[in-house]
């Protein structure tokens, strides 16, 4: 069976490889070309995706004879190409009036979108797909907390000589943030940042998870007492002023000195910026896929840290600016399931452009993440979604 | 059909024009559907040209029946056989409903069954849950805590029991007093925050753990899911560690039920079983004499429980659940349920394979 767009349009699909950095090993799995082409629409797939999650062009190929294996190029002359972050440095190559499926976060970067609707490319930015409530449709904020906690635990297991005893007090993590990706690292602390892990240690003394608000994280002397009771502390906070550290770096002297510090929000240093946007806790490396563990003795300690950051307080941190990618077969899955309903809605529909507004729930959830949606963006200094 | 004057959902006109599209022949809907939340029958009429009001037997016997809430027991038997009933049937605390409808041979899916590849579930309402259930227990609090908005009182302790997705939502609204006004009014007077503190099952067992914890806690929240609902989380006589002023809430609304064996209780022993009528339970409510004697009630603090605390904001409620259930209505109305298939490539119809009740029984273990 073909599936035809409803206005007689038969589409293809390309899935290009991402060109960010050497370590990021995501890519769409050959589960989701096979789905496509089931649709009976032709997938382009360029050659060595998957390859650093060891997959073989061949795995892509011997699911479906409407599969072909091509270059970068041909990758990105499809109807629809989708690809997980943005390919800032390849949009020439996709054609005009093409729908691009990605990561794209307008409201904090308006210029991409400006060049975009320049280059007459209609995009769908898979961050900004929420449904009638606005719960986004396609996200892991899961596996930021799990991911991080479960390198978290693991490098409290080796910093605390008492991890494994029987007669210690219950571990105690700080959660600063109760936002979404702290409501899951509160899940992900209480079972040891893995469910291995959680059931493995079930006899022992469990975790004690305090969750601290912003109205609670702004009270030093709380916060200060709160901090000498803390093994482990996750910072999953969204600031409303990045310009300032929730936890300035001489604080960092009151956790134990066995305690590890998980860093959930991956706030960049902009000390450029006006105004500036700082670490929520000072002093702490910002880690990547390459490095995520930071030992207070560590070589690299400052190398991501500008000058007149102080950083003399030390804990063993764990960081990375991605933490869904540590494990990238269960991201890509957990992305591919989300996608797959809108894919299929948006290969019916014609593509981006042909998206309405009044259309049924999954129609509803892309318009609202497509050009077409955030035309106020084209004002500048305008962010506010149109629809 | 409600079941007590405080249920108010029905689902909204935009859900019945997706039925229209999505290929339902004819939309039955009940006389004054819609009332409880001041929608007009013109607003349904206008939704679909199928559209044909009738009275509550005439929706039973149509090919597929929709309700949130599941209907009483004693409907069962006018509901066609083989006919769809799409309702939250909560199968494993309903051993009694689940035997029925296995024996009336319906087709019944469980709408809080509906889960995806992962187990999460894709009809939901859980935040609403938690915003609902915290939001009342803290107006509660303001009245009994004697400090409640004093800028020298230390800053309020919660203790959440459970960190799965409702424990998770209450972290959220119990962090913010579960009112955004009222938390930006604390603020702006100066007074300390929440502390939250959750603990699972792993420290919920440790007696002298659990007693100290509930000594300092001003309210107690719970939102386990028990792999075994005979047996309580907290037993009656640790209240009486808790303040005078604290309060209780129930989130998880498992209810009690002696007529099995061994019989289902709830989470803190001793809690009443709320309504959307009724959901407030202060000490001396006689709500408490009228539990089943086996059940230990003498230490009592303020206790909330609602059977949906989702209903509290009826139309907000039905507004998630329609969009949540419009991408199913395509397998739902077009395709046979007897072919529905757990490995479908459709997202949509292994779900509601899963939640299918003669596979749901063949899938579960023993």
């Amino acid at each position: 069976m073909t599936i035809r767009s409803g206005r007689d349009t038969s589409l293809t699909l390309g899935l290009p490889l991402m060109s960010q950095e050497p370590e990021e090993r995501r890519d769409f799995l050959p589960s989701l070309a096979l789905h496509v082409a089931s649709l009976g629409l032709e997938v382009l797939v360029e050659s060595g995706l998957g390859a650093r999650m060891g997959y073989s062009d061949r795995d892509y190929l011997n699911s479906s004879d409407r599969i072909r294996i091509v270059g970068r190029d041909e990758a990105f002359a499809q109807d629809v190409v989708l690809i997980l972050r943005s390919p800032d440095d390849r949009f020439e190559l996709i054609r005009p009036g093409a729908t691009l499926l990605s990561m794209l976060h307008w409201p904090t970067r308006v210029a991409r979108y400006l060049r975009l609707k320049e280059l007459g490319i209609e995009a769908v930015s898979l961050d900004l797909i929420v449904d009638d409530n606005h719960r986004r449709l396609v996200e892991n904020m899961e596996a930021v907390a799990w991911n991080g906690l479960e390198a978290g635990f693991e490098a409290l297991a080796h910093t605390y000589a008492g991890f494994r005893t029987h007669d210690r007090d219950p571990i105690r993590v700080t959660v600063m943030g109760a936002g979404m990706v702290g409501k899951h690292a509160v899940e992900a602390a209480t079972k040891y940042g893995s469910l291995d892990r959680g059931r493995s240690m079930r006899d022992f003394p469990g975790v004690e998870v305090t969750v601290l608000g912003r109205n609670l994280t702004s009270s030093e002397r709380y916060l200060r007492e709160q901090l000498r009771l803390t093994d482990l502390l996750v910072d999953a906070a969204f600031r409303s002023d990045a310009s300032k550290p929730l936890v300035p770096n001489e604080w960092i002297d009151e956790l134990p000195e066995h305690a590890v510090i998980c860093d959930l929000s991956v706030d960049p240093y902009l000390l450029d910026a006006s105004p500036p946007t700082v670490r929520g806790i000072e002093g702490i490396p910002q880690g990547s896929l390459k490095q995520y563990v930071f030992y207070p003795d560590d070589p690299n300690w400052r190398a991501t840290i500008p000058h007149g950051v102080p950083s003399l307080s030390r804990r063993t941190t764990v960081s990375c600016y991605s933490w869904p990618g540590i494990h990238p077969r269960a991201c890509m899955h957990r992305y591919e399931e989300q996608l797959l309903p809108l894919l299929e809605k948006l290969l019916e529909t014609g593509g981006a452009g042909r998206l309405r507004s009044d259309g049924g729930y999954l129609e509803r959830a892309l318009y609202g993440a497509s050009m077409g949606a955030w035309v106020a963006l084209s004002e500048p200094g305008e962010v506010a979604n149109s629809r | 059909m409600h079941r007590e004057p405080g249920e108010k959902r029905d689902f909204l006109p935009s859900f019945v024009a997706a039925l229209d599209a999505a290929g339902a022949e004819e939309i039955v809907v009940e006389n004054g559907y819609g009332s409880g939340m001041d929608i007009d029958e013109a607003a349904y009429s206008a939704a679909s040209s199928r559209l044909v009001w009738g009275d509550l037997d005439d929706c039973l016997i149509q090919d597929a029946v929709m309700q949130v809430r599941c209907l009483d027991e004693e409907y069962f038997d006018k509901l066609g056989t083989k006919s769809i009933l799409l309702s939250m049937l909560h199968y494993t605390t309903r051993p009694e409903r689940v035997r029925r409808l296995a024996e009336l041979d319906i087709n019944a899916i469980s709408m809080d069954g509906l889960i995806d590849d992962g187990g999460r579930r894709l009809v939901e309402n859980l935040a609403a849950v938690a915003e609902n259930g915290v939001g009342a227990a803290f107006e509660e609090l303001a009245h009994t805590h004697p400090a409640f908005d004093d800028p020298r009182r230390p800053p309020l302790r919660v203790t959440i029991l459970g960190s799965g997705a409702v424990g998770s939502h209450a972290v959220r609204a119990a962090s913010r007093y579960g009112n955004d006004q009222l938390r930006d009014a604390m603020v702006a007077r100066g007074v300390k925050g929440v502390e939250v503190v959750v603990v699972d099952h792993d420290l919920t067992a440790h007696e002298s753990y659990m007693r100290s914890l509930l000594s300092g806690s001003d309210m107690l929240v719970d939102a386990t899911q028990r792999p075994d609902s005979t047996i309580h989380v907290i037993p009656n006589r640790w209240l009486a560690d808790m303040p005078a002023h604290a309060v209780v809430l129930d989130l998880s609304v498992d209810p009690y039920n002696f007529s099995v064996w061994p019989p289902i209780v709830k989470g803190i022993e001793g809690l009443p079983q709320g309504t959307l009528d009724q959901f407030v339970f202060y000490p001396d409510d006689s709500a408490y004499e009228e539990l089943d004697p086996r059940i230990s009630t003498k230490n009592r603090r303020v206790a909330l429980s609602c059977y949906s605390w989702p209903g509290r904001k009826p139309r907000e409620c039905m507004e998630v659940y329609g969009g949540q259930l419009e991408p199913f209505l395509n397998v739902l109305l077009n395709k046979r349920a007897a072919a529905w298939d757990t490995s479908s490539p459709s997202l949509y119809e292994r779900a509601l394979a899963r939640a299918e009740l003669k596979r749901w029984l063949e899938a579960r273990p023993g």
